[in-house]
């Protein structure tokens, strides 16, 4: 095994326990809406969600960058260029990133002043964490993408996954600096934030998973090479032809001019066409598979991503992407509904897929299954769709009753909240967050204990025998 | 109108899980060969539609974005077959020799 390939494994296992805290935090901001005045002025709601959306993007990054360090020495045939620093400043990230959230929990917020912003809380949406550990990433990133080009370069080898891969960090790394400027202006502020957000997410992130899925595929099915480059090149196409100007669709009500309403509306609304040939495409390798495969947890989870994105970015987006109803639909549960289900579905499940295939090859075992990865992939879907139908329920009425009716006012705000409809919505999430947790539980049971037995029991038939 | 909007982005939402619908049950009828489920894909594409006709005709929607949603419905039929072409021509036509059209 290379020495990146060591350092994927830990990064995994940062990931994975890093959803755990995404989890946790999870369930209880969902929690704050059932006991507003749980914890008040010890651990205030609004620090649970910091916790829980930083977490999110912070394990799905590792769970990213572990998978590249894993398939990249395969695919060129040499250790990782660079794979001392690296491993180096996965230690430095680990802990910055543990500074980071006991800060959150144990100071929480600061003055208005340059030390809040450089050691307590940087104040941007989604990218809380201070300047110190802010530019802490862009480090650790810098040095990803230093490891993968100079690993290319001097392979002196190049592949279609790769070069999509290293183009694909280039935006992604300079994104990354939109978490650093303090414009004054709020509709300037956020037109910038929202490429990074927007962009991450929507673009950078989905080429990134693409070229993941596509080495995933080649191991998984031994998909030939040459169909999935292919597929990857008209993925990178069509995502990048809707997604970058559906970041319009955030430009809507921020105080930008109003031909965003027209071509964020448009190229959003593109959006789920090519998830439908993503979903036709899983359907088509499912069945020449018939569902037989040397790794059925990795592979429900491959095919849970392809229907996963489509109903919660397609379905779930499109019911609320045109103007004329998101004006009354932003910024409500509704959002929160689709938020979950989209990154469930385009990265979540995109991720466990990746770690379950890279532990069959390290456990060494041949046939890769269990009673735990059924219970945990059941319990996880289950629990986000109960969640996203709680969510939807909730988020139609604060859009209903509070936006179109109330007029967006506080109080309308608050009558909405009262609406027996947006808190039963609550206490469904609230309790299929419940299984989701229990979910995780026998997710980490099953990654920790899935394949063992096989490899300690095969040693034990040859003595036997 | 707000009830009417509201009506509009469920029908929106049920619009592109009919598309889907449509996508897999083609996808499967192509797999199995199998008529009914070439005629289920069918019923998921009309009612795909009818949703469509719906929000056309009766949704206060702006008249750019009900001609977007006109336009979007025939791409929806058009890319599962579409993307089921490509899909052989790049695995090899009838390689896995399962895969006929249903009769």
């Amino acid at each position: 095994m290379y020495r990146s390939q060591k350092l994927a494994l830990r990064y995994f296992a940062a990931a994975i326990t890093l959803f755990g805290v995404m989890t946790a935090a999870g369930l209880l901001s969902a929690l704050y809406y059932l006991e507003p005045t749980l914890l008040y002025n010890v651990f205030d709601f609004q620090m649970a969600k910091i916790l829980h959306i930083n977490t999110l993007v912070i394990w799905l990054l590792m769970g990213f960058i572990g998978a590249v360090y894993w398939f990249l020495p395969k695919e060129l045939g040499r250790e990782v260029e660079g794979i001392a620093l690296a491993e180096v400043l996965f230690w430095v990230f680990c802990a910055a990133v543990a500074v980071v959230a006991a800060v959150f929990v144990f100071v929480q917020y600061g003055g208005s002043n340059q030390f809040s912003m450089w050691f307590i809380n940087q104040g941007r949406k989604y990218v809380e964490a201070p300047r110190w550990a802010a530019l802490g990433i862009v480090v650790v990133v810098l040095t990803f993408v230093y490891n993968v080009t100079m690993t290319a370069w001097r392979a002196r080898r190049m592949t279609g996954i790769l070069w999509v891969l290293i183009l694909d960090l280039i935006p992604l790394t300079v994104l990354y600096l939109d978490a650093f400027p303090q414009i004054t202006n709020m509709s300037q502020d956020l037109y910038w934030w929202w490429w990074l957000v927007h962009m991450w997410v929507e673009a950078t992130w989905e080429v990134l998973i693409g070229c993941l899925m596509a080495w995933s595929l080649m191991e998984l099915m031994g998909t030939s090479r040459r169909i999935v480059e292919a597929w990857l090149y008209i993925e990178v196409m069509l995502v990048l032809g809707t997604g970058i100007l559906g970041l319009g669709h955030h430009y809507f009500w921020i105080g930008t001019p109003s031909y965003w309403l027209g071509i964020g509306g448009f190229f959003s609304a593109l959006e789920p066409l090519p998830l439908l040939g993503m979903v036709v495409h899983a359907v088509y390798d499912a069945g020449t598979h018939r569902m037989q495969t040397s790794n059925r947890p990795a592979f429900y989870w491959v095919l849970a991503e392809a229907f996963g994105n489509f109903i919660g970015a397609g379905i779930w987006g499109f019911m609320m992407t045109l103007p004329q109803i998101n004006l009354y639909s932003h910024g409500t549960q509704w959002t929160v509904s689709h938020g979950h289900f989209a990154f469930w579905g385009a990265y979540g499940c995109g991720v466990i897929a990746i770690v379950y295939l890279v532990l069959q090859q390290t456990r060494g075992a041949t046939a890769f299954d269990s009673r735990a990865w059924k219970w945990s992939f059941a319990l996880l879907n289950l629990g986000i769709l109960g969640m996203v139908g709680g969510l939807l329920v909730s988020g139609i009425t604060q859009a209903f009753y509070g936006v179109a009716q109330g007029g967006a006012t506080l109080q309308a705000f608050v009558v909405a909240s009262e609406n027996h409809w947006f808190q039963s919505g609550m206490y469904a999430r609230f309790a299929f967050g419940v299984l989701f947790a229990l979910g995780y539980l026998a997710l980490a049971y099953d990654l920790l204990s899935i394949g063992r037995r096989a490899r300690v029991a095969a040693p034990a038939q040859v003595s036997a025998a | 109108m707000h009830a009417d909007l509201f009506a509009t982005a469920l029908l929106l939402g049920l619009f592109v899980a009919a598309g889907g619908a449509y996508g897999i049950l083609f996808a499967a009828a192509m797999l199995r060969g199998s008529a009914a489920l070439r005629r289920g894909a069918s019923a998921c594409y009309a009612l795909q539609l009818l949703l469509a006709f719906t929000v056309c005709a009766a949704s206060p929607l702006a008249l750019p974005w009900k001609l977007f949603l006109a336009a979007s419905a025939a791409a929806y039929g058009c890319i599962p077959p579409m993307i089921w072409r490509l899909l052989e021509a790049m695995h090899g036509h009838g390689g896995a020799g399962k895969h006929t059209r249903p009769s």
